[in-house]
């Protein structure tokens, strides 16, 4: 699949030096809405940023709805736990849309510890002529009102406001890893380390624990959850990872607790590939259900794996994302690469799969077609506009021209977050604190 | 040469598997006190590295078995826990067949290999080993205590300690930093004999394993300089290899580990009363 760029960089703060990035405009997670219509990015620095796609228009057929900055808001502040000393970083760990149920937006967002509501609506009227105050505000004496008049709406330019909502907090423990929005519309969870809890849209005071994983003795601790997410249909089904390798399909008809699974997923070791490192490479960074509901995706280290809801021994198919850094996982423990967290994403027709690498890398595979393509996202080497080029990483002996050796990958340019939009082919793509969108080939 | 080119292949092949389990021991040591310092450490992170010191720990431990069956040969299943794989017969074992001592070829073949590498550096690597086994414990242990308050580990920061915990878990971080120092300087010990090692190794092993060594020397009166009459083949077979790969101070090591092995065969042959 050949892609046309449109690669843009996001400047949302007024104060920008555009030689460096400061650590705070790090996108940490990136997501369409249901429609496709708004693209949300959260940054280190406790940002949100919302894009809208423009209007096709006729005039301007070779702009095929661009994305613009829509709203910017900071949806969470750094905090201080007083009670531990500890400070909670302000980084928006997930950002999950609502669907759309009238004129506003609604997005729940997360850092470590808490999760927030947001309503993004338009204003493009104000009401003018009140009785007891002035245009201005100030309040009117009474004793000067002589008659009343009635308030009347008066176009203005329009302006989209971001308003908290809802705040769920002081339920987690430990760092919230996932969110994810239940089909009912009611309810959503939020995962951490050891705990997943329930909520009602509506209720903030309350929320209830469906996964405990913690044990008596925390010193018997040799596995965490490292993401859930609801069915995309089945509002009682739901599915967590571990540290380990394994993925847990819950049901929460079963009981209240849903501590022992329906489902269990996960593929025995491969005793060749045994090494001090395997147990760290087959922790799963990202779990997604596809959108039809049937198939189940898992981002560990190394690999991308589909797995059948209806088969629990082995996945379905295996893509090797980069199996050159086999050998190279002494130092990339060293360096902590080994515990990136990498993103996977499905396309609108669950066809197509794509998660991101090192060197400003991303790779996609065709599940039908078998091919899988490297696209790098990176200003210096491709235009606005023009196709990507395909990457090839070369692991040994000659190099040809166009590839680029193992030992020159650059490890601090990683791509962790992408996404997709719901319906066409245009994906979002966060390289540290760079937003690309690259959209299908105009033909 | 057959058994000597896979006696040299093992040995590098096993010396980068001893360099990589300290590698991966050196470098899940200091995350883990790294992140014992930080204030809210990841949990999957601790997670993570303390498994994979758990399975370096077993690892190691699974090596200091065998090396360890290897020392003390009076247990039976010395041999078939070591490499199976090694070619019966060569052309040097069949040269060992003085009327002192009766070995078969593999026996033979199988110990001289296993001697060989039972050489100063395995020897002070399995004692470092047994240390660091120690600290392993004390450390996992410490490492999933209950979290602590922050404010008490930066008060109790000093040049050497990391950290201190509020008890319960207080006396084992204590004691968890302490041993960094010595599991480090365990670690610079490995590949330099030294006295300060070779002193550790004679503590480590039984010494009543070479009890009977010296009732037999004395016994039958004989000398080093006697055996190495009835080991031709022995003193000449070790400069094949060493004119290759170790130094003539090696050699002579490897002829000490000749005779102590020849000692061991004798103790069994001529079993003491």
């Amino acid at each position: 699949m050949e892609e046309e760029s449109d690669s843009r960089k996001i400047n949302n703060s007024f104060l920008r030096d555009h030689n460096y990035a400061t650590e705070a405009d790090i996108i940490s997670t990136v997501e369409f809405n249901s429609t496709g219509e708004l693209l949300a990015t959260g940054d280190k620095g406790g940002r949100v940023v919302v894009f809208q796609r423009e209007q096709e228009s006729k005039n301007q057929p070779h702009r095929r709805g661009e994305y613009n900055v829509y709203s910017t808001f900071q949806s969470h502040e750094p905090e201080f736990d007083y009670l531990k000393s500890l400070e909670i970083e302000e980084k928006i760990n997930k950002i999950r849309w609502l669907p759309q149920q009238n004129a506003a937006y609604f997005l729940l967002s997360t850092n470590d510890k808490t999760v927030k509501l947001w309503k993004i609506s338009e204003r493009d009227k104000r009401p003018e002529g009140y009785n007891l105050k002035d245009e201005d505000g100030r309040i009117r004496d009474p004793s000067t009102i002589t008659s009343l008049r009635v308030p009347v709406l008066q176009p203005m330019d329009l302006m989209v406001e971001a308003m908290p909502r809802r705040v769920f907090s002081n339920a987690h423990t430990y760092h919230i890893n996932s969110i994810s929005v239940n089909s009912d519309y009611e309810t959503f969870m939020s995962t951490d380390d050891l705990r997943i809890n329930l909520w009602n849209l509506e209720i903030t005071n309350r929320s209830f624990n469906i996964v405990d994983i913690k044990p008596a003795n925390m010193e018997e601790l040799t596995e965490v959850i490292t993401a859930a997410e609801f069915h995309p249909h089945q509002c009682n089904t739901f599915v967590y990872s571990s540290s380990k390798g394994s993925i847990r399909l819950c049901d929460m008809r079963a009981s209240a607790l849903c501590d022992n699974h329906s489902k269990f997923f996960e593929e025995p070791e491969d005793p060749s590939n045994r090494s001090f490192f395997s147990e760290i490479i087959s922790s799963i960074s990202d779990v997604k259900f596809s959108h039809s509901g049937r198939y189940l995706m898992t981002r560990d280290y190394l690999t991308v794996k589909v797995w059948d809801l209806n088969m629990e021994s082995k996945p379905l198919e295996t893509y090797q994302v980069h199996d050159y850094l086999r050998s190279k996982l002494c130092s990339l423990y060293e360096n902590d690469c080994i515990f990136d967290k990498f993103e996977c994403v499905w396309n609108g027709s669950d066809s197509v799969i794509m998660t991101g690498s090192y060197n400003n890398f991303f790779r996609m595979f065709d599940r039908n077609t078998k091919r899988d393509v490297t696209l790098e996202a990176s200003r210096e080497n491709s235009k606005p506009r023009a196709i990507l080029k395909p990457r090839k990483v070369c692991v040994g002996g000659k190099r040809r021209k166009d590839e680029i050796s193992v030992d020159s990958l650059d490890f601090s340019k990683k791509i962790l977050h992408t996404a997709w939009h719901p319906y066409e082919n245009i994906i979002a793509v966060a390289a540290t604190n760079n937003l690309y969108i690259f959209q299908d080939k105009v033909n | 040469m057959v058994a000597k080119g896979q006696k040299r292949k093992l040995l590098e092949g096993r010396g980068a598997w001893e360099s990589q389990l300290q590698s991966v021991l050196d470098i899940s040591m200091e995350k883990f006190h790294r992140d014992q310092a930080l204030v809210e450490p990841s949990l999957l992170r601790s997670v993570l590295i303390s498994n994979t010191l758990r399975q370096v720990q077993s690892e190691v431990r699974a090596q200091v078995e065998s090396l360890s069956s290897v020392k003390m040969p009076t247990k039976p299943q010395t041999h078939s826990g070591l490499e199976p794989d090694f070619p019966s017969g060569s052309p040097s074992s069949t040269e060992h067949n003085a009327p002192v001592f009766s070995l078969n070829d593999e026996n033979s073949n199988t110990e001289e290999d296993v001697m060989a590498w039972t050489s100063e550096e395995d020897f002070s690597l399995s004692s470092a080993i047994s240390v660091i086994l120690k600290d392993l414990d004390t450390v996992i242990d410490a490492g999933q205590g209950p979290p602590r308050a922050p404010l008490g580990s930066v008060e109790n920061l000093t040049g050497d300690a990391r950290h201190t915990q509020y008890p319960p878990s207080s006396s084992r971080t204590e004691r968890a930093s302490n041993v960094v120092p010595s599991v480090k300087s365990e670690a610079a010990c490995l590949g330099c004999p030294q006295d300060v090692v070779l002193e550790k190794l004679l503590l480590d092993i039984d010494t009543s394993v070479f009890e009977p060594e010296v009732n037999l020397l004395q016994g039958f009166s004989v000398t080093a300089d006697d055996l190495v009459k009835y080991l031709p083949s022995l003193s000449k077979s070790p400069s094949a290899s060493s004119s290759s790969s170790s130094s003539s101070h090696g050699q002579a090591t490897w002829e000490i580990q000749e005779i102590e092995h020849v000692m061991d065969i004798l103790m069994r042959t001529y079993p003491q009363s």
